[in-house]
């Protein structure tokens, strides 16, 4: 197998009082989507700053492109969006994007024809010549993005891309990513939006409270997840369908979100048998699929109830 | 190198594209050339003002008043610009006060034209008694002129008491005459034919400039460090660059502004006062009165050290804000923490004032050698007298050695800092920070 395009060797960081990431070990194959997922707290800004080398891990290495060269020195090859992310509210916008490519070590000249192209691209062509503080929140996030990805790094890192965006700009980013990826690249995107990085990633890392508690092809850990599930929706009279949900000699575990339901089937029951009781309760059934596990139940069978609700919480000020 | 340069051209062409420095750059020329021009032409506006002496005595009392205020001249030297126009009106055999109110009627009438009278000086026999002069005027307001006038007055009045006393005027007049002590500036066994008031008018000038550019242009950099910390672009920039690189690049640019700006003002300032006689003349005015003007001329060569402190103090007070700026999450916030940095450079500029009484003394001397300081003392005392090229050098490495320290302690601070959120730390907390690795 090729040389893993990052390789993240049993780093260990302490903060004043507590331990953001503890013996983390991750490798990220090169030309894949690659999901950091966790809750919030778990350490995955962290783990990227490590990768990036702005702040340096207490024990453990990180190894970029197989060779000994740091974050910071490789930043031509690399495009990071941190989660923190702002601009200069006076530069224009054009300037700008010539800026954020030179201190990456891109010359000027070529810096500048990029910018336009990439302008163009996400149809900001009106406002190259604009303050940044005339443009809207969304248009800024997209000349962040720009910013990041135009000096045609080999690989992104991506904080939290999608945070705050709204769904039109959010499609608008999920495509430049995947298509970036098409193109061989390596993409590593932390987020706790599990949908999006079901649909997106090849292969994800849980991480909860700075360790790892999940790590594989997203096929892989579907499969290991096991066990029967399905989806459920129904179009009216949900509440009758409550107490079937509950029967543990028929559904092991019940993600309820009132109008639907994904269950795992307890082991050796009958699927049948779920529909008939399901059906016998009178609840108004309009969906009852088989499926695979959902990223999301996995996420919260091995992170726990608890972080579920944190990432609920946290889903608001963020966005 | 390529990316501090682009931090660098980054700071320099957002600052100097904005219109503070356009306008600050434009109106400080204009202010110096003000400054310059406007004794010139008020020189030149002062009218002649149009008295009547209304003797109204025995004797020479009131041709002795006429006299002396037609020989008064402008800067009461011999040959000068004259003041009045003098005319001296005998009352004679007609009632003083009739006299009197028709001069009065002729005062302050713009419409009369030439007739129109300043005012009327009132001469009668009880003013050797009495010591009292009247003066009827419309321009009674001006101190400068009432002064000059009642001086002028005195002088003729004493004449005139001291000849009815049978005392020889001319003997009293040379007898009291006071000696002025001229003082001219000798530097290194050269006459510099510059007086000792201009030179220490340029010592002033230059402490106040430095004073302000010192601590314009270092809140500049103290301020643009915390807006990218509130901005929340720092991590951006740190997964690019070294904090080091940033800080460089950050105060280089910042400090080229600077350094653009104090030259454009120093090449104006040395324009302008090299070319004062040429500026006096298409002017109209005696260039006699422009050179008993207190203005300097300025060596180039005080001119380039002037501007070669600046840029080490610059480059040492701008490292300290930009330290004190990282520590701090908004603007608000870096008001209180850069005290410290801001009374040191007020500092500097009380120390130059008590230093000009004695520019080479111990004191003097010692300070030229400690980096807070250096950035005033040393360039000032080089314009009061050239110092000997080992102490410029001598104060200029000491100054370079200063630069050093601080830049690294401030990139150490710097370093942690602009990634930092929240309470802002104490001094014993960023000095933890000087010694993390």
């Amino acid at each position: 197998m090729a040389q893993p395009v990052v390789q993240v060797d049993n780093i260990t960081k302490r903060f004043a009082g507590h331990t953001a990431v503890r013996n983390l070990s991750l490798e990220i194959p090169a030309g894949v989507i690659f999901g950091l997922l966790g809750p919030n707290g778990a350490g995955k800004s962290t783990t990227i700053r490590m990768i990036m080398d702005i702040i340096e891990p207490d024990e453990g290495r990180v190894v970029l492109f197989g060779g000994a060269l740091k974050g910071r020195d490789l930043s031509e090859r690399i495009g990071f969006l941190p989660e923190e992310r702002g601009l200069y509210k006076k530069m224009r916008v054009i300037d700008h994007l010539v800026f954020f490519a030179e201190i990456k070590g891109m010359p000027s000249r070529a810096a500048r024809q990029k910018a336009s192209q990439w302008l163009e691209r996400l149809g900001l062509h009106d406002w190259v010549n604009h303050k940044v503080e005339d443009l809207s929140k969304g248009m800024q996030q997209k000349v962040q993005f720009a910013g990041t990805l135009l000096h045609e790094p080999d690989l992104l890192l991506l904080d939290e891309p999608f945070s705050g965006l709204d769904p039109v700009n959010a499609q608008v980013m999920k495509d430049v990513v995947v298509d970036i990826a098409r193109q061989g690249k390596t993409v590593l995107f932390s987020t706790h939006i599990m949908e999006q990085a079901e649909k997106m990633c090849d292969h994800v890392v849980i991480i909860s409270r700075g360790q790892k508690v999940v790590d594989g092809t997203m096929a892989e850990i579907k499969r290991e997840a096991g066990g029967q599930h399905v989806a459920l929706a129904f179009h009216r009279d949900a509440g009758k369908a409550a107490r079937v949900l509950q029967d543990r000699s028929l559904v092991a575990k019940a993600d309820d979100y009132g109008a639907s339901a994904e269950l795992e089937l307890a082991a050796g029951a009958d699927p049948d048998r779920l529909l008939q009781a399901l059906v016998l309760s009178g609840a108004g059934i309009s969906r009852f699929e088989m499926v695979e596990p959902s990223l999301e139940s996995i996420f919260i069978a091995k992170v726990g109830k608890d972080a579920a609700v944190a990432v609920a919480v946290e889903d608001g000020p963020n966005a | 190198m390529h990316k501090t340069w682009a931090v660098i051209r980054r700071e320099f062409i957002e600052r100097v594209r904005t219109r503070q420095f356009l306008i600050g750059t434009v109106l400080g020329p204009i202010l110096m050339a003000v400054l310059i021009m406007a004794p010139i032409l008020l020189q030149r506006n002062t009218r002649v003002k149009h008295l009547v002496v209304l003797d109204a005595a025995q004797g020479q009392l009131g041709s002795r008043v006429e006299l002396a205020l037609v020989k008064a001249t402008r800067d009461d030297k011999p040959g000068g610009a004259v003041r009045y126009r003098v005319e001296r009106v005998v009352a004679g055999d007609r009632p003083l006060e009739a006299v009197r109110d028709s001069l009065v009627a002729m005062t302050d009438r713009r419409e009369l034209g030439e007739k129109s009278l300043d005012g009327v000086v009132l001469i009668t026999e009880d003013v050797l008694t009495r010591d009292t002069v009247k003066y009827l005027g419309g321009n009674v307001g001006s101190m400068a002129e009432m002064g000059a006038l009642s001086r002028i007055v005195r002088q003729a009045v004493l004449l005139e008491k001291l000849t009815r006393a049978g005392i020889d005027p001319n003997l009293m007049v040379a007898s009291v005459k006071p000696v002025d002590l001229y003082a001219l500036k000798v530097s290194q066994g050269q006459l510099t034919g510059q007086s000792g008031e201009a030179s220490f008018a340029l010592a002033y000038v230059m402490s106040f400039v430095l004073y302000m550019a010192l601590l314009l242009y270092g809140v500049q950099v103290m301020t643009s460090t915390v807006e990218e910390k509130t901005n929340r672009i720092n991590e951006i920039l740190v997964s690019s660059l070294r904090p080091f690189q940033l800080l460089l690049g950050k105060i280089v640019g910042v400090g080229s502004v600077g350094l653009l700006q104090l030259s454009i003002w120093a090449g104006t300032a040395w324009l302008l006062t090299s070319q004062r006689l040429a500026i006096a003349k298409a002017f109209g005015t005696s260039p006699e009165a422009i050179s008993s003007m207190p203005i300097p001329d300025i060596p180039a060569g005080v001119l380039a050290v002037f501007l070669l402190f600046f840029l080490l103090g610059f480059f040492f007070y701008s490292a300290a804000y930009a330290a004190v700026g990282s520590s701090c999450n908004t603007v608000q916030e870096t008001q209180q923490a850069s005290m410290p940095v801001t009374i040191l450079i007020a500092a500097g500029l009380m120390l130059m004032f008590r230093l000009l009484d004695e520019p080479n003394g111990h004191l003097a001397r010692v300070l030229s050698l400690v980096p807070p300081f250096a950035p005033f003392v040393t360039p000032v005392r080089n314009s009061l007298s050239p110092l000997p090229l080992q102490e410029l050098l001598a104060s200029v490495a000491v100054m370079i050695i200063g630069v050093l320290v601080m830049a690294w302690l401030a990139g150490r601070i710097y370093r942690v800092g602009i990634l930092m959120y929240g309470k802002r730390p104490s001094m014993r907390e960023m000095l933890r920070w000087v010694r993390v690795r």
